[in-house]
């Protein structure tokens, strides 16, 4: 397990024997992440699933280049990751919007960051905020937003990067059951006109299958890929995710997933491990 | 009519000028003023003697001294320390708090020195201050900034410590510098704590500018005070000290003004996401 073959399309992010060790407070070594190899190819929907503290968070954020690893090394279309890069952008569960910015401005931080002039980042900026349809909504701050509504801000501040790479954790984990229902169609659909790479961590399994080309599946201490599960269920998948969540395959795999995770979390049961 | 329209979401205002009144705090602060007036008046008509004049008096005095050439002469000099001493409270003290805010390590060497700053009575440094640097502007200037600079730099660190650190992780992985995370992510968040600072270091300016002349200097606004009491004229004491309170209430009202406008944010966002 671990390694995989996804040899449809050239691999873009190629992760190999990737650890990563955090000290805690105690001067104890907690092991996040150990030997994790993965290949993600150019344009697919990658979602990745496991138990909570499986160190989900931490692979996103060394793809990210956000924080050094201990073993083994990334690369980006060939290229090492050293750090942040406008190639990778980041979508947030607490969506880390600005308070005091507009929307406008917040859409537009990244670009900012990058130098891009003001004339063009506000036209790329409007024109995102209206692709997650917040149009109307440019001078209003992220106070007066629905979470909802915050997290399409998010999503339009990465995009307006034009990134090769979308990192998604947990993005729909902190809205409610409906909004995140439809945020899901819109990326979606968002994703069908303009592919990219997405790596997408979620909590959920039907959102897992709901939205990816192959699941990642993580097992904790260490952290670590036990499996990856292929969904090989048609696209476009936005027009009718009703018709698709009745589809026997769709509930063949969900269930395979869940039977996965509840042996992960047996594994870890107290009297397991005592034994 | 496309006003009109435009402010339809908004809650509707409401026309009834007596509610309005009602929630306003003008009135209640008019009506306790005029019972403390009232009272004011009684008591020094029945019981005061030389040195407790009466509220009319008093109003009249103020009024005199208003017209009075030598009333401004001392607000002037006085006023110059206050601006001096102030302007270096805030200019050392807001880059200060900041800086130890953001570095822990640096704080722990200066803890020491904020508290004994904080918990001095500050009456006992000014025969220090006295006997190191004299009798003129600079012992009154220096007075002033160390009255007010404690409130500017324990405020400063707050705010940025409260900036939420996710913001600062979603700043690097959009690629700003570090130049960039301190202009555009913690300065702004913190401006509404420095701001509180800035308010409750006008309150304490004001005051450690009256004392200094008081106990030590005898000039200016402390040196009118002195000398009307030491010719008993009780009417043109506590006009000047009505003139040196309505000062101060000036100021910090136009402190929190200022505080207002620039951080509106900060009440909507904490009043929604209370986290
Ligand atoms: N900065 C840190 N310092 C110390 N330990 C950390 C740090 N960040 C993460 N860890 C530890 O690394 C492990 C993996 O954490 P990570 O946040 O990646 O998990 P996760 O899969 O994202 O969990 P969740 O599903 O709850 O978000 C956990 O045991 C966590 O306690
Ligand atoms: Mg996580």
């Amino acid at each position: 397990m671990g390694s995989d073959d996804y040899g449809k399309e050239r691999a873009l992010i190629e992760i190999r024997g990737l650890g990563k060790s955090f000290v805690g407070q105690d001067n104890e070594t907690v092991e996040a992440l150990r030997d994790v190899n993965l290949d993600v190819g150019e344009n697919e929907f990658l979602t990745v699933l496991g138990p909570s503290g499986c160190g989900k968070t931490t692979l996103l954020k060394t793809i990210a280049g956000l924080i050094p690893w201990n073993d083994g090394d990334i690369r980006i279309d060939g290229t090492p990751v050293r750090g942040p890069g406008p190639d990778r952008s980041m979508v947030f569960q607490n969506f880390a919007l600005l308070p005091w910015a507009t929307v406008l401005d917040n859409v537009a931080f990244g670009l900012r960051m990058r130098g891009v002039g003001r004339a063009e980042r506000e036209e790329r900026a409007r024109s995102l905020i209206a692709m997650v349809g917040l149009s109307g909504f440019e001078t209003k701050r992220p106070g007066e937003l629905s979470g909802g509504m915050q997290q399409r801000v998010g999503l339009a501040r990465a995009l307006a990067m034009r990134p090769r790479v979308l990192l998604m954790d947990e993005p729909f984990g902190a809205v409610d059951e409906q909004t995140r229902r439809l945020l899901q169609e819109e990326l979606l659909s968002i994703w069908e006109e303009h592919r990219m790479t997405v790596v997408f961590i979620t909590h959920s399994m039907e959102e897992a299958v709901l939205l990816g080309d192959r699941v990642v599946l993580m097992s904790a201490r260490p952290g670590r890929i036990s499996e990856i599960v292929p969904v090989p269920l048609e696209r476009p998948r936005s027009s009718d995710v009703g018709a698709l969540e009745r589809s026997g395959q769709y509930v063949e795999i969900t269930a395979y997933l869940w039977d996965r995770l509840r042996d992960m979390h047996e594994e870890h049961r107290p009297s397991k491990v005592a034994g | 009519m496309t006003a009109a329209f435009r402010a339809g979401p908004r809650p509707a205002r409401r026309p009834d000028v007596l509610r309005r009144l009602a929630g306003a705090s003008l009135p209640y602060q008019l009506l306790t003023f005029t019972v403390f007036a009232a009272g004011w008046e009684l008591y020094a008509r029945g019981w005061g003697g030389l040195l407790i004049p009466t509220f009319t008096e008093t109003v009249a005095a103020t009024v005199e001294l208003l017209g009075s050439a030598e009333l401004w002469r001392a607000m002037y000099v006085s006023n110059q320390a206050l601006v001096l001493g102030f302007g270096i409270a805030v200019v050392v003290g807001v880059p200060a708090g900041i800086v130890l805010g953001r570095f822990r390590l640096l704080e722990r060497f200066a803890d020491v020195y904020l508290n004994i700053l904080l918990v001095t009575p500050m009456a006992a440094i000014i025969p220090l201050l006295m006997m190191s640097v004299g009798f003129g502007l600079a012992s009154r200037v220096i007075l002033v900034t160390i009255f007010s600079i404690v409130m500017v730099v324990v405020n400063s660190r707050t705010g940025v410590r409260q900036v939420d650190p996710s913001l600062i992780e979603m700043a690097r992985s959009f690629g700003a510098s570090e130049r960039q995370i301190w202009t555009r992510v913690l300065l702004p968040g913190a401006l509404p704590a420095i701001m509180t600072g800035i308010r409750l270091g006008v309150g304490r300016a004001v005051t450690g500018m009256v004392i200094v002349e008081l106990l030590m200097v005898s000039t200016a606004l402390g040196g009118l005070i002195l000398e009307y009491r030491g010719l008993f004229k009780a009417p043109l004491l506590y006009g000047t000290i009505v003139i040196i309170l309505a000062e101060a209430l000036l100021l910090i009202s136009v402190a929190r003004w200022g505080e207002r406008r620039l951080t509106r944010w900060a009440q909507t966002t904490t009043a929604r996401n209370a986290r």
